[in-house]
């Protein structure tokens, strides 16, 4: 044993869950809130991405096998050639921000991007089993009603796509997206980020309750989601899934 | 440094293309990384329809993300790697289960053959982990490798294994941190 090996405890929770991140053994939330701690926390995420690097290698052993034909006509078509061009990384934030908040503006629009992401398959006859798709521009709670975020359900995918349309809002705390029926208490969706478009699978349990009239909240809060299962700090945004 | 194949050296340079928006240079990305990720997929995945889902979400992701990547804190192929297992990891999460029935498929794709691709940061950083892990008690070596490969959550090992979760965290916990130390020695 050298002495040049770092300081690593089997009693750290935070060594031993960027470890755990690292080999992919996590279940599916403490995945998803670890994901999203990679991008708040850079003492975590130098050290998921050290054991990232020491694991890296094993990959080498993985036989390659030769992608489906069309994968990249698909991937081409989803990228460059929907009605509206996926961002490119090279573009500044604000027009991307624009871009997101010109979609907020109209269900068509959104309709017509959820399209291109989702279904946007040339090649594939678009008459097979279109998905129901579902909507909700998520406004702030203040008098003011910006649209912070508009949803887009897809139940064929169980996912939820998530495009920013203003500022992040999250002040630093977990955003937490849940799904309320009627007078049900708010059930979580699981964690979601305010600043970059996301598809968010949504939990198989909880799909059937998606449907038009439900209403998808957002509430802050801390590290790790609701301690409690219903949401503890500020809602910031509700809005009703409609059907597009 | 792991900058030594020439292969990862070239991907090096297509990803700054591509952060820099070249469409030509994601092709190209494609057609000489896309069977080794979609091999990394596949394996944890096992169902093709949604191993070509999830390979159409990273090469998505790659397209925003490549001017992120910084060369000098992790070889190209590791993060592109890691993009792959992670969206896969998520896809088999949200899905619950693994598909039972395909297992001839996991058989055809899961031939393990340190070495034998171009596409790896060095044969030698290869070489020395599966060393490292062949120096620990085999059966723990094996769930290690499981983990890794196949993206099974510990709950799921330690029921294969018909030991108790705690004993099983503490076994491949142990088992990495001992691998740790031999890459530090």
């Amino acid at each position: 044993m050298s002495e040049t090996m770092p300081p690593i405890d089997e009693r750290d929770d935070d060594a031993m869950l960027a470890m755990d991140f690292a080999l992919g053994a996590l279940d599916g939330p403490a995945f998803r809130a670890a994901e999203l701690r990679l991008r708040r926390d850079p003492a975590f995420a130098a050290d998921v991405k050290r054991w990232q690097n020491e694991l890296g290698p094993l990959s080498a052993a993985i036989v390659p096998v030769a992608a489906p034909a069309g994968a990249w006509t698909r991937i081409e078509g989803e990228l460059f050639r929907g009605p509206i061009a996926v961002v490119a990384p090279s573009s500044i934030a604000t027009r991307a921000l624009s871009l997101w908040r010109g979609l907020a503006l109209g269900a068509s629009a959104v309709a017509a991007l959820a399209l291109a992401l989702l279904i946007g398959r040339p090649g594939t006859p678009a008459a097979t089993a279109p998905p129901a798709l579902l909507a909700a521009s998520m406004a702030t709670t203040d008098a003011a009603k910006t649209i912070l975020i508009t949803a887009t359900y897809d139940a064929a995918r169980g996912t939820v796509v998530l495009l920013p349309a203003a500022k992040d809002a999250s002040r630093g705390l977990t955003p937490e997206l849940w799904i309320i029926v009627g007078q049900d208490k708010p059930r979580s969706l699981g964690l979601i980020d305010l600043r970059d478009p996301q598809a968010h699978v949504v939990p198989a349990a909880l799909r059937g309750k998606l449907a038009g009239g439900a209403t998808l909240a957002i509430s802050l809060e801390p590290a790790g989601g609701s301690p409690t299962g219903t949401p503890t700090g500020p809602v910031v945004a509700t809005g009703t899934l409609a059907t597009i | 440094m792991t900058a030594g194949s020439g292969g990862a050296a070239a991907i090096v340079d297509v990803l700054a293309l591509i952060g820099a928006g070249d469409r030509d240079a994601l092709k190209k990305l494609y057609d000489s990384t896309s069977a080794k990720l979609f091999g990394v997929i596949l394996r944890i995945l096992i169902d093709r329809g949604e191993a070509e889902d999830v390979l159409q979400e990273v090469y998505i992701t790659v397209w925003r993300k490549a001017a992120e990547f910084d060369a000098s804190r992790a070889s190209p192929i590791t993060w592109l790697a890691t993009i792959a297992r992670n969206r896969a990891i998520d896809r088999l999460r949200a899905r619950g289960s693994r598909p039972t029935t395909t297992l001839d498929l996991a058989a055809d794709v899961v031939e393990p053959s340190p070495g034998a691709d171009t596409l790896i940061d060095s044969a030698n950083d290869a070489r020395r982990v599966g060393a490292a892990l062949d120096r620990l008690d085999p059966r723990h070596a094996a769930i290690i490798r499981s983990a890794y490969y196949e993206g099974l959550t510990y709950e799921t090992l330690a029921e294969r294994e018909g030991v108790p979760v705690g004993t099983l965290k503490s076994w491949v916990r142990r088992g990495l941190i001992r691998m740790r130390g031999e890459f530090a020695a």
